[in-house]
């Protein structure tokens, strides 16, 4: 059986008579020895009385009253300090016991008895719904409140996902924003064509500035005249001057007001220029971008490219220097010479566009004006428009309480149109569209098939389903296993499938965590933060391609490739010969030393478990624990500070010296000992990841070298990532399947995982082994599998 | 008065909104110019607790708490909150209190209940209302806003782990706005178009009785787990209804206008000192304005590493690690103790702010109360919060003291004192045993 299927058939299940066992064989010897003389049968100070008060931590207050006992225990309040102490093996025993058992007397608190809840809408399913909807492509979460992730790190968990006034509020107002911007009324909107060949020229703008862009300069185009709405296209025309040796130059396009400050401006795009003169085309929402106010002090529109190739030299974050007296101008700086230039020839303006008018989405929603009567197109509209937002046949007894609204809606309204944005927008903040429903009055169900369409697209497209799926369902068709199968695989080659690796890898790994780290300049001072996005979609496309090529899931443990652009390739220390060119992801065949390879040397994973100075072993062996083999070790007990690396008992030691004079104290050892090894072997590279022999313990310190052999607590040795890796797939192989497997099925079913989902995990477990770890195979698996099917 | 606002929402607004709209604007500005000045409260919370070492202990000059002298008036601060010396005689720091039902929660669970002080109980760890939300439904209409919720991480977070500290009336996490930009927009930006907005409102009273009548239907149909969470949604509904109610008659009333300039609007946690300032400047100007008289800040979550507050230490030259400096304060006090120095530096500004400002025959600071503190005393300890409570003398409090309460003291009784100097008939709240007589002159 797998170990954490037996650590959950301890915790969770654990037969009373068995616990019973445990606790009278050394539980209540401790409890005698120091306890009972006081909270016992002859005294019960503080009214506490340990040797008669309930074992069955489920109900009642004596869970409550253990965990006060618990508290004491840990912040060395109890016993008092005139009485004897607990040894360090009993202090250990009786808080691990205790700990152990509160634990999983919660988990079964929290139980939903392994069926899912009705589930809302999480914020990026909410706006990807929106967007195919609708059919406009806009940020629309922007304002909603940030999400929480559950205890198992997945945000799509109907149990955590809350409501209140205030989100049905930017429901409401996000929503009609929305409709606003596809029901349109009135002529066309005036088409702006604009185009600038020389940079514009704008005062008190820091920096260099021209047509011609090196590193750490910029570009500006200024358009005085511009729409405040709808769809804009830029299209530049540049050309990149590449010296032997170097990368493609990296565009950065923003656009904004003001250009004299760091001013308000957004990303459009991040993209290579290629050499030869070329016309690049993007387009965005205009009003994603920070706009001029009407009358506004700086008038016009700016469009900023700058060039942010960074050689690794430190040169794009140098200063030009000043002129000194008696120079006209500055030295130039050596490296300018090295460095690859975008030359821009013109910048192009269009916007808004659109393909007809009235354009095409609004007569999906409201038809053409003129097409019967008002009252008939408003009723076709109404349940045509339900239907897709509730993904799901309405009755008509449902379409005519909206069409119902609709009239007293019409009747406040000076036009059809605002009539129906206004209808149409309510529709949105009904729970039918809010949330995935799947009524049932307690008992379990099949899932009907317009349901399992839902609950298939928000799993591997975080949207809702296309036309197929609900034809499908339609049909009576999709739940045939064979369909099923044949569905995942066309929705897997779907662009939309993206959302699945990016959601799903993001929140099984925690990659969120390497936003949260700030890379302390002083420690890694060529550490340019742009690496943090390269970082991330490292991971994520690194996912991407697995599942892509179908090959074992094993890679995820050591592969010997990687996704990789420039920046990254050069931050690895990648022989020059393997760079890709420029900003664009490559897939890359990793050859000789066996340094990268997997997740486990992914910068995102080593940058995100570090502290932005120093490597963090415990992190690194915790998230190891967690995310990739699916245990994660027991939070630590309260009052324990960190490990002070500038103690001066602890200051010149390696961190794995460290961890062992924090692991002689005892109180640390029975935890820790499970735990550090595992971070040890990850000592070989550094907390923005990259690969090293020797650290310090600060940027002036000698440098020492690296001790990255680790014990494993059954005694096993290994030697830095190559150990860890080797071990991993020689022993731990079961261990991470059950755990990508159990991930996986929590993501899909957006639910937290019971001991009544044990069964289930482990049938999905071996069909993935035998699948040849092949992440497709382990989807169709979960898909077909009663669960899914099943509320 | 009090009839205006009981006037049915739906022949307030029946006929064209503006001739209607002018008796309620004359019987409000009456009222203003007839009632008092408004009363306000604020509360600011940090977690972690603070550096609590004995006086003769290696850096014992970082207790957060006062040295105490002969009398409560006889008190000296020490390092932590030096910079309210100027402040003296308009802060009482508080000791010994805490909510007694909370005290055998997990340390890090408290968070939630600092001002609601409810045993979050298994099994379903429900939590009640506030004390700021509970003022809010009292206060009613009275400014534009009931209350203002604000925090560094914003969103409700987990429940025992909330990046909010204010709770609805139903218990339920009362989402707080973290983006500087955001709280701008929603408490001073202008909106043009009345007419359409007064329409939309009337919409939105249409549907959310449309979806009150439905879910009668629905609700039959679910499961008990279902249910709970269509009433969250339905009370949420509710909740809306009376909101709506509310803004059609602040729609007649034109926002303050606030100069954007004044305020650095694109603070972000990633600088934490100017982050934190532009949050109390956004809670300045809220009272400032009367756009509300209630406010909650949440400087930091108690959850740990993976909070955005976790880094603020680094203002004061600390690791990025707050919750490891109150791990590591028992043995390293200083550490704690700058960042919380830091801290009260960021508290006195802004008190000083709302001292600096005339409101009547007084300041802004005599008639707003702020309670600032946690509901840890050293880490995890649920025990003896830090709390200092500033302001509101105009409104009877007494300050200059330093008062040391026993265990048995609840913190609730704080509460009360506060609610009976708003004015607001509460007089029990949670586990309360009555006022505070040291507080009240």
């Amino acid at each position: 059986m797998n170990r954490w299927i037996s650590i959950l058939v301890l915790s969770a299940l654990a037969s009373w008579a068995r616990a019973d066992e445990a606790f009278a064989k050394d539980i209540r010897p401790i409890l005698q020895k120091y306890c009972y003389g006081c909270h016992g049968a002859e005294k019960q100070k503080g009214k506490l009385r340990l040797d008669t008060l309930d074992l069955n931590f489920d109900r009642g207050q004596s869970a409550e009253r253990w965990h006060d006992a618990l508290d004491q225990l840990n912040q060395g309040d109890m016993p008092p300090e005139d009485e004897p102490q607990l040894t360090a093996v009993e202090q250990a025993a009786l808080t691990g016991w205790l700990t152990h058992r509160l634990k999983a007397a919660a988990e079964a608190r929290r139980s939903t008895g392994g069926q899912g809840v009705m589930r809302r809408l999480t914020r990026y399913e909410y706006a990807n719904t929106l967007r195919d909807l609708l059919g406009v492509k806009l940020d629309f979460a922007k304002d909603l409140p940030p999400e929480p992730a559950s205890p198992d790190g997945f945000k799509n968990n109907g149990l955590a996902l809350g409501m209140s006034a205030e989100q049905l509020e930017y429901y409401l107002a996000i929503s009609r924003t929305a409709l606003g911007k596809v029901i349109v009324e009135g002529d066309a909107p005036t088409v702006v064509k604009a185009r600038v060949e020389k940079s514009s020229p704008i005062r008190r703008v820091k920096g260099v500035t021209g047509n011609t862009v090196v590193p750490g300069a910029q570009y500006l185009a200024k358009f005085d005249e511009f729409p405040r709405e709808g769809t804009f296209r830029l299209r530049v025309h540049a050309s990149a001057k590449v010296p032997k040796g170097a990368g493609l130059p990296r565009m950065r396009i923003t656009i904004g007001v003001r250009a004299d400050v760091q001013a308000p401006q957004e990303t459009l795009v991040v993209a290579d220029v290629k050499p030869g003169a070329q016309v690049l085309e993007f387009t965005g929402r205009i009003e994603d971008f920070p706009l001029p106010g009407h009358n506004p002090k700086y008038p016009g529109l700016l469009a900023r490219i700058t060039n942010e190739y960074d050689d690794g030299s430190g040169f794009i974050k140098r200063k030009p220097k000043k002129p000194k007296k008696g120079e006209k101008a500055p030295p130039p700086d050596p490296d300018l010479a090295n460095q690859p230039v975008i030359e821009i020839n013109a910048v192009e303006f269009e916007g808004p566009l659109f393909d007809a008018w009235p354009p095409v989405n609004h007569v999906a929603l409201i038809g053409k004006p003129g097409e019967g009567n008002e009252e008939s197109r408003a009723m076709t509209a109404i349940k045509r428009f339900m239907t897709r937002a509730y993904r799901r046949p309405v009755t008509s007894k449902e379409s005519g309480a909206m069409f119902d609204l609709y009239r007293v809606i019409r009747k406040r309204s000076d036009s059809f149109e605002a009539a129906m944005r206004e209808t149409l927008a309510l529709v949105l903040a009904t729970p039918d569209f809010l949330y995935l429903v799947e009524p049932t009055a307690g008992q379990r169900r099949a899932l009907n098939d317009h349901e399992l369409a839902a609950r298939l697209s928000y799993f591997l497209w975080s949207t809702m389903p296309d036309a197929t799926l609900i034809e499908l369902a339609e049909a009576g068709e999709l739940r045939a296993p064979q369909t099923l199968a044949a569905q995942v695989d066309r929705m897997l080659a779907d662009p939309r499938s993206a959302e699945f690796v990016q959601h799903f890898t993001d929140q099984w790994l925690n990659l969120s965590g390497i936003n949260r780290v700030a890379v302390n300049p002083q420690f890694h001072p060529k550490f340019n933060d742009a690496l943090k996005v390269d970082m991330r979609r490292e991971t994520q496309l690194f996912f991407a391609e697995i599942l892509r090529t179908d090959a074992s899931a094993l890679q995820f443990l050591d592969a010997d490739f990687a996704m990789l652009n420039r920046d990254l390739a050069q931050h690895y220390g990648l022989p020059q010969t393997d760079w890709p060119a420029g900003v664009a992801f490559e897939r890359v065949a990793l050859k000789g030393n066996g340094r990268r390879g997997g997740l486990l040397t992914q910068g995102g994973i080593l940058l995100a478990n570090s502290d932005g100075e120093q490597s963090h072993p415990i992190r690194r062996a915790v998230w190891l624990l967690d995310r990739v083999l699916g245990t994660p070790p027991a939070p630590p007990p309260p009052d324990v500070p960190e490990l002070d690396g500038n103690s001066p008992e602890l200051r010149n030691l390696s961190i794995r010296q460290q961890m062992e004079v924090h692991r002689e104290k005892a109180a640390c050892a029975s935890c820790h000992r499970g735990i550090d090894p595992w971070g040890i072997a990850f000592e070989e590279y550094d907390a923005v990841g990259r690969w090293r022999e020797n650290w310090r313990t600060n940027p002036k310190a000698k440098p020492q070298p690296i001790d990255a052999l680790a014990k494993l607590a059954d005694g096993t040795e290994l030697t830095g990532m190559a150990g860890l890796k080797q071990h991993l797939l020689a022993h731990e192989k079961e261990r991470f399947a059950a755990a990508l497997t159990r991930k996986l099925l929590a993501y899909a079913l957006g639910r937290s995982l019971e001991f009544s989902d044990a069964a289930a995990v482990s049938a999905l477990t071996q069909h993935f082994e035998k699948g040849d770890y092949q992440l497709r195979a382990l989807i169709t698996g979960i898909v077909q599998s009663e669960d899914f099917l099943t509320k | 008065m009090a009839n205006t606002f009981d006037l049915n929402r739906r022949t307030f607004l029946r006929g064209t909104g503006a001739a209607l709209a002018l008796p309620f604007m004359e019987s409000l500005s009456h009222a203003k110019a007839a009632a008092e000045l408004p009363r306000r409260m604020a509360f600011v919370y940090f977690p972690f607790g603070v550096a609590l070492p004995k006086d003769d202990a290696p850096g014992g000059e970082w207790n957060w708490f006062p040295k105490a002298g002969k009398t409560e008036k006889d008190f000296q601060f020490r390092s932590v909150l030096k910079s309210l010396e100027p402040l003296r005689d308009e802060v009482t720091v508080m000791s010994g209190l805490s909510h007694p039902r909370c005290r055998s929660l997990g340390g890090h669970d408290t968070g939630d209940t600092w001002l609601t002080g409810h045993r979050l109980a298994a099994p379903t760890y429900s939590n009640t209302v506030s004390v700021d939300q509970l003022a809010a439904q009292h206060l009613g209409p009275s400014t534009r806003f009931p209350a203002l919720v604000l925090s560094s991480d914003g969103g409700v977070g987990e429940p025992t782990r909330s990046t909010t500290i204010s709770f609805s009336r139903t218990g339920r996490p009362v989402p707080a706005l973290a983006s500087p930009k955001q709280i701008f927009a929603k408490l001073f930006g202008q909106t043009t178009d009345d007419q359409q907005a007064r329409q939309r409102l009337n919409n939105t009273q249409s549907l959310l009785d449309l979806v009150l009548a439905n879910s009668k239907n629905v609700r039959g149909k679910l499961g008990a787990r279902d249910q709970a969470k269509l009433d969250e949604y339905l009370d949420s509904v509710r909740d809306i209804e009376k909101r709506v109610e509310q803004s059609q008659k602040w729609l007649e009333i034109p926002k303050p206008r606030v100069e954007e300039k004044t305020l650095d609007l694109s603070a972000t946690p990633k600088g934490p000192e100017e982050y934190i300032r532009v949050m109390y400047d956004l809670m300045y100007l809220a009272f400032q304005t009367d756009t509300t008289r209630l406010a909650t800040y949440m400087i930091g979550q108690v959850a740990g590493a993976t909070t955005i507050a976790n880094s603020f230490p680094t203002a004061a030259g600390q690791q990025a690690n707050w919750h490891g400096l109150a791990h590591g304060a028992g043995k390293k006090p200083e550490a704690l103790g700058k960042f919380d120095q830091f801290l009260a530096a960021q508290l006195a500004r802004f008190l000083t702010r709302l001292k600096d400002t005339r409101e009547g025959d007084g300041t802004l600071l005599d008639r707003t109360m702020v309670l600032y503190g946690s509901s840890n005393s050293r880490t995890h300890n649920n025990t003896n919060y830090p709390l200092l409570l500033a302001g509101g003398r105009g409104l009877g409090l007494q300050h200059g003291q330093f008062q040391q309460y026993d265990a048995k003291t609840p913190f609730a009784n704080v509460f009360v004192t506060m609610f009976d100097r708003m004015r607001l008939p509460v007089d029990r709240f949670a586990d309360s045993t009555g006022g505070l007589d040291a507080l009240v002159g």
